[in-house]
């Protein structure tokens, strides 16, 4: 019963002033997380305003792109446009090493979506959808 | 206890009829209701002063804004119920019900209208549910829906998965709740499933949407409305229902951060709701003879029995599958099937169902001697919200 029309391309992200860097790091194939000045945490989605202490010195900084699964779930009928060809597939929320609960999404992709497991070792690859933006994808990490 | 606590009551409640995909106009629904909560408040709909609604559909993902089909606004109520001209207070907020109905319950506490009207109406969306069909992800989404996950299944199944690994529970777990609250829907005709049984075969059966969540883990959408009328406590003792006092409230700006990807989020922002309402009200856990804790997602229960303090963190799965739950256990719960089998009515069957219990009018599946419900609606983070009813107006 999947409907997604595999004839339209997926949603494509667009940059706003909070999250520009994060897009255009990984348009250069680099992971990059905004960070806290004050209180030294990183932030993920990005905010105007540090979360944890409310400061205002937002930079963007690399990050080692190592990270593990934090949970996952393994999507067999979703209805988003382009989406249909690729299920079931796997949606990670990623944790990255350098933090706790420091998590984004991407999909777990280079692996049987039931080869995928919570705590899983993973690194980050990107997946390019035109000149202008690349997607962080994670695959898993054999530990080099 | 706060000094709102006690000071307005749920004093009528209607139901449209739960239907899926109706060729019926949404405002037919809208209407039905709002006459069947108006009668049996014994108000007439010249008494009716103060509307409140939801004026957004119900589903992420999906369009529409028609009026009268997608959704119902006050204007629209104003002019079927022919009160233009006497309405004297009206509020719209988006999100969740709880937060009309306790700004509601302020105005006629307050006196800025006498009888307050409430009412959720929702559609099954035209085309498939949280159809995402954007081809620009801005916001919040940008970090989400280029990935897929764009199903709130999706979100909140990401949810069950960390917790069967953190606390070792299992898919036949979620059957016990899910059977369980069939059982209950079977007690109330108003709902979608009622007079359809399940067994847990039937859920660890079924398919699979976004695994570990199937399709049973999901509410029902359905087309309908229900309607609740409000006063204050002097006039709802008048009145000839027994008031359902709203003796504690509680409202979350907890953020989601990035949309429900670390669900650790639900359970602290449930836990900061809890405390704020089990202040207001004076009460705790231990007070409350009924819940009825938001089901739109299967896990919702685990996190809401778990951030209220009914159990421990991680307890949830093995607390309900002894049993504790059920109609004659310790804490009943979600005794009207709510949202997974009555329907997707948004927080209005929690709602519904908590004055119910609490006013002695809960039917076939009326638990004894019940003096505190507890309704929740929501994912325990933003526009999330409690509210604790109570038989007599000071807890
Ligand atoms: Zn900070």
């Amino acid at each position: 019963m999947s409907a997604g029309d595999a004839s339209v391309s997926k949603p494509v992200p667009v940059p706003d002033e909070i999250t520009a860097p994060f897009w255009e790091a990984a348009n250069r194939g680099v992971l990059a997380i905004q960070h806290c000045g004050a209180c030294e945490r990183y932030i993920h989605p990005p905010a105007a305003i540090c979360p944890h202490c409310q400061a205002t010195d937002m930079r963007f900084r690399e990050v080692s792109g190592r990270a593990r699964v934090y949970t996952h779930t393994i999507v067999r009928d979703n209805v988003t446009q382009g989406f249909a060809p690729d299920e079931p597939y796997v949606i990670g929320i990623i944790e990255l090493v350098e933090q706790e609960r420091l998590v984004l999404v991407a999909n777990v992709v280079g692996v049987k979506p039931e080869d995928v497991s919570v705590g899983m070792p993973l690194r980050v690859t990107f997946e390019r959808l035109n000149d202008e933006i690349a997607l962080p994808q994670f695959t898993p990490d054999g530990g080099d | 206890m706060d000094e709102f606590s006690g000071r307005a009551a749920i004093v009528g409640l209607g139901y449209s009829k739960l239907e899926r995909r109706s060729p019926r106009p949404l405002a037919n629904f809208a209407r039905e209701a709002a006459a069947a909560a108006i009668a049996d408040a014994g108000l007439t709909v010249d008494d009716i002063d103060g509307l409140g609604t939801i004026p957004n559909i119900a589903a992420y993902g999906n369009t529409g804004d028609l009026e009268g089909i997608d959704i119902v606004t006050v204007p629209n109520m104003a002019q079927m119920l022919g009160r233009e001209r006497g309405i004297r207070w009206h509020v719209q907020t988006p999100g969740l019900c709880p937060d009309t109905i306790m700004t509601a319950a302020a105005a006629v506490a307050s006196g800025a209208c006498t009888y307050a009207l409430v009412w959720r109406a929702v559609n099954v969306p035209k085309g498939r549910y949280s159809d995402f069909s954007r081809a620009r992800a801005y916001g919040d989404d940008q970090f989400r829906a280029p990935y897929g996950f764009t199903m709130p299944a999706a979100w909140q199944s990401v949810a069950l998965r960390k917790y069967m690994h953190d606390h070792g529970s299992t898919r036949e777990d979620m059957a016990a709740f899910v059977v369980q609250n069939r059982e209950n829907t079977q007690l109330n005709p108003k709902a979608y499933w009622h007079g359809t049984p399940l067994t847990a075969q039937d859920y660890l059966d079924a398919p699979m949407l976004a695994d570990p969540f199937c399709l049973y883990d999901c509410d029902i959408p359905v087309d309908g409305c229900v309607a609740v009328v409000l006063a204050d406590a002097e006039r709802a003792r008048s009145l000839r229902n027994p008031p359902a006092y709203i003796t504690g409230h509680a409202q979350t700006t907890w953020p989601t951060r990035g949309g429900f990807t670390d669900s650790e989020h639900m359970w602290e922002g449930g836990a900061a709701m809890g405390e704020k309402l089990w202040a207001s009200a004076g009460l705790g856990p231990d007070d409350i003879d009924a819940a009825m804790l938001y089901d739109g997602f299967s896990i919702f229960l685990y996190v809401w029995l778990e951030a209220l303090g009914f159990v421990g963190r991680g307890e949830a799965a093995s607390y309900i599958a002894s049993g504790a739950t059920a109609l004659d256990g310790e804490l009943p719960l979600n005794t009207s099937g709510c949202s997974l089998g009555e329907g997707r009515l948004h927080g209005m069957a929690q709602i519904a169902e908590a004055v119910l219990q609490v006013t002695g009018r809960a039917g076939a599946r009326q638990v004894e001697g019940v003096a505190h419900t507890i309704a929740t609606v929501g994912a325990g983070t933003l526009a999330s919200g409690g509210l604790i009813f109570s038989r007599e107006p000071r807890a």
